[in-house]
């Protein structure tokens, strides 16, 4: 049986001389929300980079549902379940909502390369399409095109995307990056709203939301894993208050 | 993202019938522009889907359509191979080249793209250029046209020959269509439009783009097919670049990505051709003259631009009378 869903081993990268994630280890189980939270430059980014397939780590194992992963490139960690939300917008700009969440869907369901049926007919796909819309609250605004629609309706459609392809195991990079006080508590919902056999690594900077949905906070701080704990222990706890209140190194 | 259009079939049946009518009320002439149309319309198709869809300026789609006819007549001219299995097999040699040349140049972009492309067009423009055994420059005569007397079609009567044609471009244009509807060409659509994110979707992008090309190389060997038999003869000529280049001016005159708006483009292009250069030896610099000014009035092509203002009519009469919700689909 297994019991992590994604299981790291001292994972490393470095760019040249520069370190960005050292020695780190973490254990995640299935179902689990994980809160990454730290400073900036703390290689919470290039850590999903590392995740996701898109980087090559220089050192470690990682292990998604007890299989290796870590010489497998991003499109076989997609196909494996891995999907990302990006921190800066990454869509389909040109296209509708309705037809950026059917490409998403056509290759989870494996339809991308099916020649002679015409998509948007196919009733799998517009179910997972109008599933998808309702979670991510864009039922609506189905047919705008992305490039006119607000920041708030992208924002949403980037973890709609990642969604779509039915995870086992999503990396949301900031969600409510840039979004105002409403669309946070949108988030919020969307995010307690999810399956359970959806196993989430969340970076956050909003701490009502991080703390309101992690099960477990990992916190990271010069690319090493300085505390792992409940949000109630992170709350606490004294090495995570000085990184955020950034009374620097010197506690020790 | 590619959807068939009331506005689209009611332009692709004006134009059958437009070219129809041209070949059935005039001369032998007339009919030898109208094939001259159809088998640039359907190279224009086959680079439309790579080009507009795709975003994959390629410059060797003379070639695709090159290697097709040089591979049929080879099988049933040089080889004396029955003429359907061997038009197969031209078919065939195409869509292998094209793959292979889609395949290799898989990870490239822009300006790099268009410069292997070219560079793959010319080597195989270069290769039947000197074979001797292929009649080098001259190329070779001696091919035949399929016959089609069991069911009472001449096909070396002109009508009839151009008839057939309008047949094959309708079937071209019907097959490119349904397949850029399905999830193989809307996915091409998309990673036209962000490449890495139908990656991060799981997409082995570089893969789908090679099946593009080589799917583009069956509709361009089309074009090469009826080319051979058209003339009876075949010569490099079919491969060099510029055929490559006639064959976008056509897409852009015309509307990128809209499959229709090739058929247009290749309409005005040989008519415009044959009609100014009654007049004068620069028709060239006419046609240049019009397709600066595609250019400039947005790009979007004659028909395009047609279908843009159409889609704004029509979108301004559906908000005063359905407020929401349209599926367009």
């Amino acid at each position: 049986m297994v019991t992590t869903m994604l299981e790291v081993k001292s994972l490393s990268k470095d760019f040249g001389g520069l370190q960005v994630i050292h020695d780190l280890s973490l254990s995640v189980t299935p179902g689990e929300r994980r809160v990454i939270l730290g400073p900036n430059g703390a290689g919470k980014t290039t850590l999903f980079h590392l995740l996701a397939g898109t980087l090559k780590p220089s050192n470690g194992e990682i292990f998604l549902d007890g299989q290796p992963i870590s010489t497998y490139d991003a499109v076989k960690r997609a196909r494996l379940g891995i999907a990302r939300s990006y921190q800066k917008n990454n869509l389909f700009e040109t296209l509708t909502i309705r037809e950026n969440l059917m490409l998403a869907a056509a290759a989870a369901l494996g339809k991308s390369t099916h020649m002679f049926k015409d998509t948007s007919k196919h009733a799998d796909i517009r179910q997972r399409i109008d599933e998808i819309a309702e979670q991510v609250f864009l039922e609506d605004q189905l047919d705008q095109t992305v490039a006119t629609a607000s920041y708030g309706n992208r924002r949403q459609l980037e973890v709609g995307l990642a969604l779509a392809t039915r995870p086992k195991l999503l990396l949301m990079d900031e969600p409510t990056s840039g979004v105002g006080p409403n669309m946070i508590d949108r988030f919020h919902r969307l995010l307690e709203q999810l399956p359970r056999d959806i196993t989430v690594l969340i970076i956050e900077h909003d701490m009502d939301l991080a703390f309101g949905v992690a099960d477990l906070i990992t916190v990271l701080n010069f690319g090493e894993k300085v505390f792992e704990g409940t949000p109630t222990d992170t709350r606490g706890n004294a090495t995570v208050r000085d990184i955020y209140l950034g009374t620097g190194g010197d506690h020790a | 993202m590619f959807y068939q259009t009331k506005l689209r079939s009611i332009t692709l049946i004006a134009a059958l019938i437009f070219l129809a009518c041209y070949a059935s009320f005039g001369s032998y002439f007339a009919r030898e522009i109208v094939v001259e149309i159809i088998i640039l319309a359907i190279l224009a198709i086959s680079l439309d889907l790579c080009a507009g869809f795709g975003g994959m300026v390629s410059l060797c789609h003379g070639a695709m359509m090159g290697v097709a006819a040089y591979g049929f007549a080879i099988m049933s001219a040089k080889l004396g191979w029955p003429l359907f299995p061997s038009a197969l097999i031209g078919l065939f040699a195409a869509v292998v080249f094209s793959g292979l040349v889609g395949w290799v140049t898989s990870r490239t972009n822009g300006i790099f793209f268009i410069m292997a492309t070219l560079a793959f067009g010319q080597m195989a423009y270069t290769f039947f250029f000197k074979s001797r055994w292929l009649g080098g420059d001259d190329g070779f005569g001696g091919i035949s046209r399929f016959d089609l007397s069991m069911i009472g079609l001449e096909t070396n009567d002109s009508l009839v020959f151009t008839y057939i044609g309008l047949v094959i471009l309708l079937l071209a244009y019907g097959l490119t269509a349904i397949v850029m509807r399905s999830g193989f060409g809307r996915t091409l659509s998309g990673i036209h439009v962000n490449e890495d994110r139908m990656k991060a979707l799981g997409v082995n992008t570089a893969a789908h783009r090679a099946k593009a090309m080589a799917f583009s190389g069956f509709i361009a060997g089309l074009a090469g097919i009826i080319a051979a038999q058209h003339t009876l003869y075949i010569s490099p000529e079919l491969l060099i670049w510029t055929t490559s280049g006639e064959a976008l001016i056509v897409v852009i005159l015309g509307g990128l990505g809209t499959l229709v708006g090739p058929i247009i483009g290749a309409i005005l292009l040989v008519l415009m051709k044959h009609e100014i250069s009654n007049y004068t030896d620069y028709w060239h610099a006419f046609i240049g003259l019009v397709l600066i000014f595609t250019v400039l009035a947005g790009g979007r092509g004659v028909f395009g631009q047609i279908e843009y203002w159409f889609n704004k009519l029509t979108q301004k009469h559906q908000s005063t009378t359905k407020p929401h919700g349209d599926d367009h689909a």
